[in-house]
């Protein structure tokens, strides 16, 4: 596979730099080469929180980029914060909810994708937000497989787990809603930035 | 006890938490510190494992403080270290020049972060100079720059022996994103890679009668008369100077044909070598060159691939003009043109590197 970039953004404790973790760690146990790294700038109290993550077969060069493959943005203000990720080729994730303005959207980017995973995680659970967020990503790349990222959420919450086994099928169930809201988005056609300025 | 670190092991884990494994698998005895971002982790860890293992960990009141305390401990025999970073690196300077003045084996790793002052707390390649030279001194360092989580292990490692063998103060020049990056690596056991661990032994208090036995241990960091002092300098020089070549460290890729050499140094090292690769697939002529040490540095083995004629440099480096003041330092009398990117503060990725070269042919 070649380079994976991706940059996750949101407010403290939706779980963006978990979530990171998950799926640099899951890479990592596949084989391959994987760098994770949040900013960890004064902002990270009380900003937007940002989370660094390349996953390739090969070595992989700087830790950080300037343009991502995906951008997901958690919160309103991290759209605004992650639009210097976004280029020609970034899909940019955004939630369906966010009552956006003009400027909201980068200038650009391959694609616009809204998915409503804050209302579905109502339904669902809000604990796994983080984690159906992980699903839409998963479904959009190559970048890891979903059998290694449940590995690496057992191998994590697995004390968890094993005092609640429900919690563990609905962690999975909120990987596979993830990957159904990305589905389900992009039968209704492709957004692309320019033309939703 | 047992060992920490035994066999070899792939782990996915940041710098700081490769640095505290390498300390205790080097069998470090103790670590002074002051929290400052981005190293607080190296602590944090070590605090954490250290008494499991029988080690000791204080955390002082000042940075001062904890670079005195590590000079304490390894005149009392011990293996000590710290860690510290941008200004705490600042603070530090009193303790590593008495450090040199002494030829103390101490061993300090310095994630660097953004400065001047409190800068940023992520990452830069701002403390090459305070590194290498600071102090009020001649720069009697043993300076080791590492590109990754793997290279923080090594050289931590690395750092103590070198330490404890030629006894000058050495230093681990790690960075914020080395420091806070996890990536995979592999942790071991020294032994198993054949690396025999130096024993330390205290500077003072040392057995045998004083003018029968054996010579007095002279520690001294301040002197009566000038020309005592200068005895002592150059006495420092010249120990510096015979212990170099076996010291100095360096990598190079696609130098033999390049007619644009690349200096880098540190985690930029990584950007720099994807660019290499890059465009010697398009068919320019790139190669590389990063000293490991910056300290002493890799004077010779510049020079050789300069005389074999490279055209043009690039200095490329997180700071504005560290590396490149050292390197033109060291060349001296070279005409080679050098051109430059600098990016105080700031990562430099691979496109970055590739643009500039583009400008240049």
């Amino acid at each position: 596979m070649k380079l994976v970039r991706v940059a996750l953004a949101g407010e403290g404790g939706q779980g963006v730099q978990s979530v990171a973790e998950i799926m640099a760690e899951a890479a990592y146990h596949e084989g391959k080469e994987a760098i994770y790294i949040p900013n960890f700038g004064l902002e990270q109290r009380g900003g937007v929180s940002i989370a660094f993550i390349q996953i390739s077969d090969r070595r992989i060069g700087a830790p950080k980029f300037s343009k991502a493959d995906i951008v997901v943005a958690l919160s309103r203000r991290a759209m605004t914060r992650t639009h210097t990720y976004s280029g020609p080729e970034t899909i940019f994730v955004y939630d369906s909810s966010f009552q956006l303005k003009d400027g909201d959207l980068p200038s650009q980017c391959k694609r616009a994708l809204d998915i409503p995973a804050i209302e579905k995680s109502k339904e669902l659970h809000t604990r796994v937000f983080n984690i159906i967020i992980m699903g839409a990503i998963l479904s959009l790349t190559d970048m890891v497989a979903v059998e290694a990222a449940r590995m690496a959420l057992v191998k994590r919450l697995g004390y968890k787990f094993e005092k609640n086994p429900e919690l563990k099928e609905l962690n999975f169930k909120a990987i596979e809603v993830g990957a159904e809201l990305v589905q389900k988005q992009s039968e209704g056609g492709e957004k692309v930035c320019a033309a939703t300025k | 006890m047992e060992k920490p670190v035994t066999g070899s092991k792939k782990v996915f884990m940041t710098g700081n938490e490769s640095v505290a494994w390498a300390a205790l698998a080097a069998e470090a005895d103790v670590m002074f510190g002051y929290p400052i971002t981005p190293q607080n982790e190296i602590m944090h860890y070590w605090a954490r494992l250290g008494p499991k293992y029988g080690r000791k960990f204080l955390q002082t009141e000042d940075e001062i403080s904890a670079g005195f305390t590590v000079c304490g401990a390894v005149i009392a025999g011990k293996k000590a270290f710290t860690a510290t970073s941008g200004p705490g690196n600042t603070l530090m300077q009193e303790p590593f020049s008495m450090a040199e003045g002494m030829k103390l084996p101490t061993v300090t790793v310095i994630q660097q972060r953004g400065g001047p002052s409190s800068g940023t707390v992520i990452y830069s390649q701002q403390e090459v100079t305070l590194t290498t030279y600071g102090g009020n001194g001649e720069g009697h360092r043993l300076v080791y720059s590492t590109a990754s989580n793997q290279e923080l292990y090594d050289y931590t490692i690395k750092a103590f022996n070198v330490a404890w063998k030629y006894k000058f103060p050495t230093f681990v020049l790690g960075d914020g994103y080395q420091a806070k990056m996890r990536e995979p690596l592999e942790i071991y056991d020294p032994a198993e890679r054949g690396i025999e661990l130096i024993e330390p032994t205290p500077l003072v208090g040392v057995p045998g009668q004083i003018g029968v036995d054996r010579e007095p241990q002279h520690l001294c960091n301040i002197y009566s008369l000038e020309e005592e002092l200068y005895e002592a300098v150059m006495h420092l020089q010249s120990e510096y100077d015979r212990i170099s070549p076996e010291i100095v460290e360096y990598e190079i890729s696609f130098v033999e044909d390049a007619d644009i050499l690349v200096v880098s140094h540190g985690v930029v090292s990584r950007s720099v070598d994807d660019a290499v690769e890059a465009l010697r697939a398009q068919g320019i002529k790139v190669g590389s060159f990063r000293p490991i040490t910056l300290r002493p540095f890799p004077t010779q083995a510049l020079l050789d691939v300069l005389g074999s004629g490279v055209k043009k440099m690039l200095l490329v480096e997180s700071s504005y003009g560290q590396l490149f003041r050292l390197v033109r330092q060291e060349i001296y009398g070279e005409t080679v043109p050098i051109e430059t990117l600098f990016k105080p503060g700031v990562g430099i990725i691979d496109t970055d590197i590739i643009e500039m070269i583009a400008n240049m042919i």
